[in-house]
């Protein structure tokens, strides 16, 4: 009864930002991303590939409840990066990542389908 | 007793420099599952961990895509499997996701009853047309919102016409009675506006097997087989039903896949050496045949590890033994992919659009970061 509709798990309404920045007042070189309409697919793989970044010294992500669609991601570096850059940095890495195993896997797909003509 | 040079522990001949000691190797690459639980299983990201040692295991893009691998093992019209290796868990998990909930599809949403009398209540013979798979390509519709209009190239209509003769046998319903309609909806709208004219449903501009995208391969019903209802004598169904596209985040019916899992790959391996009677018996326990027996000659048996990829870690091999024979273990990059596809898309297909998905939310996380 007081459960939100089903697309409201993806569509940003009008007027909110999807992803939105606050910079932590207590500790330098430290911020919260809070993204709108997303859940753990994508906050998993942008904690583990902020992890993989030596600047980062603490990066997390949180759903604060699984009514309300939205993650935060918090992130602290070293004096020698920023939040905003590891977040970049982190998810152009990811696009690499996710490029290269698209190509993979469409040629291991073609190689399949080669050999498995071939086998007949 | 004083040496007049310090040593470092590092410097020991018989510690390897350069890549890890074994048993951290073991920690950071394989999960161990114990007869209890598994440990060791978290992953370990950080390039400076292993620092003391001398050791970085820093990993950048290019070094992802010198170390990824992907094998097709099995692919059949319906299913693949496939191996990735190289990835983490949670890029594993992101496809698995995205394959249960995020790829569109077609499915039945508005059905429009006309005549329902048989013993299956209105809403539940609704339900079951959504469950039914559909064998459209999602790729050449657009989604219809509330605002829009029903028209050919965001629905697509199906009717279905059943009666059951007073006096005959029953009837079974199968899902081969829903018949295409590539004009549109059939059925009027009742206006109050007499001088109006009657509109039907949807406003079709042209008919769908007109367009060059339908006319190779005709919009229906996946598999013909599917039990709907069954009908009594004297009983009639006659309904026609809207199909539109959406996703698996918002109902099950939209899910491409029956299901779709991944498993990591198991590695079990021997602690001791298990002869004679001893290796039969663990030979016996294992309901799917992991381990196998190796003749040593002079009726000397040893017990070897056949094929551990079949391993479903059913623990049978220790479970209420006094010492460890056998160690279980995961390969904690090693990912043993499963899809099973509805029909829609074919399991490659569905694959490739996963990944298209994720970029394409990994660029709208980056691009609207102001």
């Amino acid at each position: 009864m007081n459960a939100p509709d089903r697309y409201e798990r993806f569509v940003v309404p009008e007027g909110t930002k999807k992803v939105s920045y606050e910079r932590d007042t207590k500790i330098v070189n430290a911020a919260s991303f809070t993204v709108e309409r997303e859940d753990h697919t994508i906050g998993n793989i942008l904690r583990m590939q902020l992890h993989r970044d030596p600047n980062v010294l603490f990066a997390g992500y949180k759903l604060p409840h699984p009514l309300q669609y939205k993650i935060i991601v918090r992130i602290q570096t070293t004096s020698q990066s920023s939040p905003t850059q590891a977040y970049s940095q982190a998810i152009d890495d990811l696009d690499k990542e996710l490029d290269c195993l698209k190509k993979g896997f469409e040629d291991e797909k073609t190689r399949f389908e080669e050999k498995l003509r071939q086998g007949y | 007793m004083s040496s007049s040079t310090k040593l470092s522990a590092l410097d020991m001949p018989d510690v390897p420099m350069g890549h890890l000691p074994e048993h951290l190797h073991l920690q950071r690459t394989r999960v161990v599952c114990k007869a209890d639980a598994p440990i060791h299983t978290e992953g370990i990201q950080y390039s400076g961990a292993y620092a003391s040692t001398g050791v970085d295991i820093s990993m950048g893009p290019n070094k992802f895509c010198k170390n990824f691998k992907i094998e097709v093992v099995r692919l059949t019209e319906d299913e693949i499997e496939f191996d990735m290796v190289g990835i983490d868990a949670s890029l594993a998990n992101a496809f698995r996701r995205i394959l249960i909930a995020e790829v569109p599809t077609m499915a039945i949403e508005k059905v429009l009853m006309v005549n329902n009398t048989s013993v299956i209540a209105d809403e539940v013979l609704a339900h079951r047309l959504g469950l039914v798979p559909l064998n459209a390509d999602p790729r050449l519709f657009e989604y219809l919102s509330e605002n829009d209009t029903p028209n050919e190239r965001n629905t697509i209509v199906y009717k279905m016409e059943v009666s059951c003769k007073k006096g005959g046998s029953r009837v079974t319903v199968k899902s081969d009675q829903l018949k295409w309609l590539p004009n549109g909806s059939e059925l009027q709208m009742t206006t109050y506006d007499s001088s109006a004219k009657a509109k039907s449903y949807t406003s079709f501009s042209c008919s769908q097997d007109s367009l060059p995208e339908f006319s190779k391969k005709p919009l229906g019903v996946r598999f013909d087989d599917i039990i709907l209802a069954k009908l009594g004598p004297g009983q009639v169904i006659e309904l026609e039903a809207h199909a539109v596209k959406g996703m698996g985040k918002v109902h099950a019916k939209w899910s491409p896949v029956a299901t779709a899992w991944y498993r990591m790959l198991p590695e079990v391996v021997l602690l001791k050496e298990v002869k004679g009677d001893d290796a039969e018996k663990l030979v016996k326990k294992c309901p799917v045949g992991v381990f196998d027996i190796e003749d040593l000659g002079n009726g000397e048996k040893k017990a070897a590890v056949a094929n551990s990829r079949a391993c479903t870690l059913c623990r049978e091999c220790v479970r209420g033994v006094n010492e460890e024979l056998v160690e279980l273990r995961r390969v904690k990059d090693h990912f043993i992919f499963t899809i099973e596809s509805t029909g829609a898309f074919s399991p490659e297909e569905l694959f490739i659009k996963a990944v298209k998905i994720l970029e394409e939310k990994c660029d709208r996380v980056i691009s609207e970061l102001s």
